[in-house]
C-alpha cells in the first residue's frame, strides 16, 4: 500500500489528511505547527474586535487513523523522494503533497516591517490583527490608508472587506466625517476581477472611500508617514492598514526550479502535479496556480489530490468560490473557474449570513462531514453551467 | 527573467481571471529594468483594456496586442521604473 506525505497543516493538509484516511490510505502529516487556525477571522479581530479564539489543536481535527508529526521540514528532495526537517529526522514517502501556504513578508517593501509591527495587519495572527483593532479603537481623526503593498495577495477579497468594515466601525462611532477613507490597489480598479469590480466599487464610493487604482507600494517613509508607489504617486497617513506580500514557505527544494520568484511550487494547474513528478502534489496557497489563494481551492483541490491517489484521476477546474463581506450585513461571493470569468454577483444579506455561517461550518468541514453538502452546493453554483444558461439570452438580446 | 535567446521577458498568465493578468504584469514590472520587453500572454480578453491602463499610468509601452490562437499577446516595452 502507498504512503502518503502530506506537509503542512492547514486547511488543503488537514482536509486531504481526513480524506485518504477514510479511503484507508497510510497518511503522514509533518508540520511546523499544531495550531489551526481560521484564518477568514482575522478580519473580524481586526475590524469587530471579535473573540480571538480561532485556533485549534490540528491533533484534535485529524481522524485517527493519520499520524501526526509537529516538526518544520526544510528540506524537499522530489527526486530522492526524501523529506528532511528541522529536527535533523529524514522520511520518504510513496506520494508527496505540499501543502505548505504562504506567509507574509513584510521585508519586500522599505519601511513595512515597521508599519506592521505598529499598527499590525490582518493576515497574519490573532496578535497582530488585535493591532489593527487597537489603532482602529484609538482613532479619533486622519487618513486611513488601507490596502494591499503588492499584487501577490491572499484572499484578493479582503482588502475591499477591510475598507468597508473600517467605514461601517466609524459611522457607528460618529467619527466618519472625520475621517478619511483612502483605499490603494495595485490593481487597475478597486477589485481585479471587472465583473466583481461593477459590485463593489460604486459601494466604496456611495461610502465616501477614495480609490487609487495602480497604486503598488514601492517604499514608506515613517518619518515623513508618507507611502510611495512604484507607479510614482504619494500618500500620506495618519493610519495605515496595509497587507504585505505573501511568499512562500522557506523550504529547499531539489530541485530547485519547481519553486517560482515567490518560493510558490510550480504545479499543473489541473492535475496539481508539481511540475515534472508523477508521484508529488501541491495544493492550496503553496502553488503557483492562476487563481484566487483561499480556503475554497485549497478544499477542491484536496479532493482532486484524493481522488487521483485512490486511482481515479481527477482534474481541478480552478474553481474560486470566495464570500465577500461588504459591510452592514451585505454580502456577495466571487465566483469563477478557469473556463468562466468571475461572475457579477449582486450583494445581498443572505450571501452575508452564508459567510458568517462558514465560521461555524469550518470545523466540522474539515473533517469530511459536510462533503455531500458542499458537492451539492458547488454544483448549484457552478459558474461554467451559469455562463453556458446565460449565454443564449446574451444573445437573444436586441441592442440597445 | 528575461530569455537568453529573444531578451523577453515571458509572463504567462494564461487562464488566470482573479485577480487576473495584470498581477503577473505588475509583478513582473517590480523586477524590470528600462529598457526589458515583456511578453505577456493571457486568455482573459479583459487584458487588453487593462494593459492599455497600466501602460498610461506607468508611462510605458504597449508595442503590440495581438489574438494568437488560444491567447492573446500584449508586447510591453519598459520605458520608466
Amino acid at each position: 500500500m502507498q504512503r502518503v506525505l502530506i506537509v503542512g497543516g492547514g486547511s488543503g493538509a488537514t482536509m486531504l489528511a481526513n480524506m485518504l484516511a477514510r479511503r484507508c490510505v497510510e497518511t503522514l502529516v509533518l508540520s511546523k505547527s499544531a495550531s489551526h487556525m481560521f484564518q477568514p477571522a482575522l478580519l473580524y479581530v481586526a475590524f469587530k474586535n471579535a473573540s480571538p479564539r480561532i485556533v485549534r489543536d490540528e491533533r484534535r481535527l485529524l481522524d485517527r487513523r493519520v499520524r501526526f508529526i509537529r516538526e518544520p521540514v526544510t528540506r524537499i528532495d522530489l527526486t530522492a523522494r526524501t523529506v528532511a526537517t528541522a529536527a535533523g529526522s529524514w522520511y520518504d514517502y510513496d506520494a508527496l503533497v505540499v501543502a505548505t501556504g504562504v506567509t507574509t513578508d513584510p521585508d519586500q517593501i522599505p519601511g513595512l516591517r515597521a508599519l506592521n509591527d505598529r499598527y499590525g495587519n490582518y493576515h497574519t495572527s490573532v496578535a497582530w490583527a488585535q493591532k489593527v483593532w487597537a489603532a482602529l479603537d484609538a482613532f479619533r481623526g486622519g487618513t486611513i490608508v488601507l490596502g494591499q503593498a503588492s499584487p501577490v495577495i491572499k484572499c484578493p477579497p479582503s482588502p475591499v472587506e477591510g475598507i468597508l468594515l473600517t467605514d461601517e466601525l466609524l459611522r457607528r462611532r460618529g467619527l466618519r466625517d472625520r475621517a478619511r477613507l483612502v483605499f490603494i490597489s495595485p490593481y487597475p480598479r478597486a477589485y481585479p476581477a471587472e465583473p466583481m469590480n461593477a459590485v463593489v466599487e460604486p459601494i466604496l464610493r456611495a461610502r465616501g472611500i477614495e480609490i487609487f487604482p495602480f497604486f503598488d507600494v514601492d517604499r514608506i517613509d515613517a518619518g515623513t508617514r508618507t507611502i510611495y508607489s512604484i507607479e510614482g504617486e504619494e500618500l500620506q497617513y495618519d493610519l495605515p492598514i496595509i497587507i504585505p506580500p505573501f511568499v512562500g514557505a522557506d523550504i529547499a527544494y531539489d530541485p530547485a526550479d519547481v519553486l517560482d520568484a515567490n518560493r510558490f511550487v510550480v504545479t499543473d494547474k489541473e492535475t496539481l502535479r508539481i511540475k515534472g513528478f508523477d508521484n508529488a502534489f501541491a495544493i492550496g496557497d503553496a502553488t503557483n496556480l492562476p487563481t484566487s489563494k483561499a480556503g475554497v481551492g485549497a478544499h477542491l483541490e484536496a479532493k482532486v489530490v484524493a481522488e487521483t491517489l485512490s486511482g481515479r484521476p481527477a482534474r481541478f477546474n480552478g474553481r474560486t468560490h470566495c464570500a465577500v463581506d461588504l459591510g452592514y450585513g451585505e454580502g456577495t461571493f466571487v465566483i469563477g473557474s478557469y473556463t468562466a470569468p468571475v461572475l457579477k454577483y449582486p450583494p445581498s444579506r443572505l450571501s452575508h449570513a452564508m459567510k458568517m455561517m462558514m465560521a461555524h461550518m469550518y470545523w466540522l468541514s474539515l473533517r469530511g462531514w459536510l462533503e455531500p453538502a458542499f458537492d451539492w452546493y458547488f454544483a448549484r453554483t457552478d459558474p461554467d453551467k451559469r455562463r453556458e444558461a446565460e449565454a443564449p439570452r446574451e444573445q437573444a438580446r436586441p441592442a440597445a | 527573467m528575461p530569455d537568453a535567446v529573444t531578451g523577453r521577458t515571458i509572463v504567462d498568465s494564461c487562464g488566470s481571471s482573479c485577480p487576473g493578468p495584470i498581477t503577473d504584469l505588475a509583478l513582473a514590472y517590480r523586477r524590470a529594468k528600462v529598457g526589458d520587453v515583456i511578453e505577456l500572454w493571457a486568455t482573459d480578453p479583459g487584458v487588453k483594456a487593462d494593459v492599455q491602463a497600466w501602460a498610461a499610468k506607468t508611462r510605458n509601452e504597449v508595442e503590440s496586442i495581438e489574438d494568437q490562437p488560444g491567447k492573446i499577446v500584449t508586447v510591453i516595452r519598459i520605458l520608466r521604473r
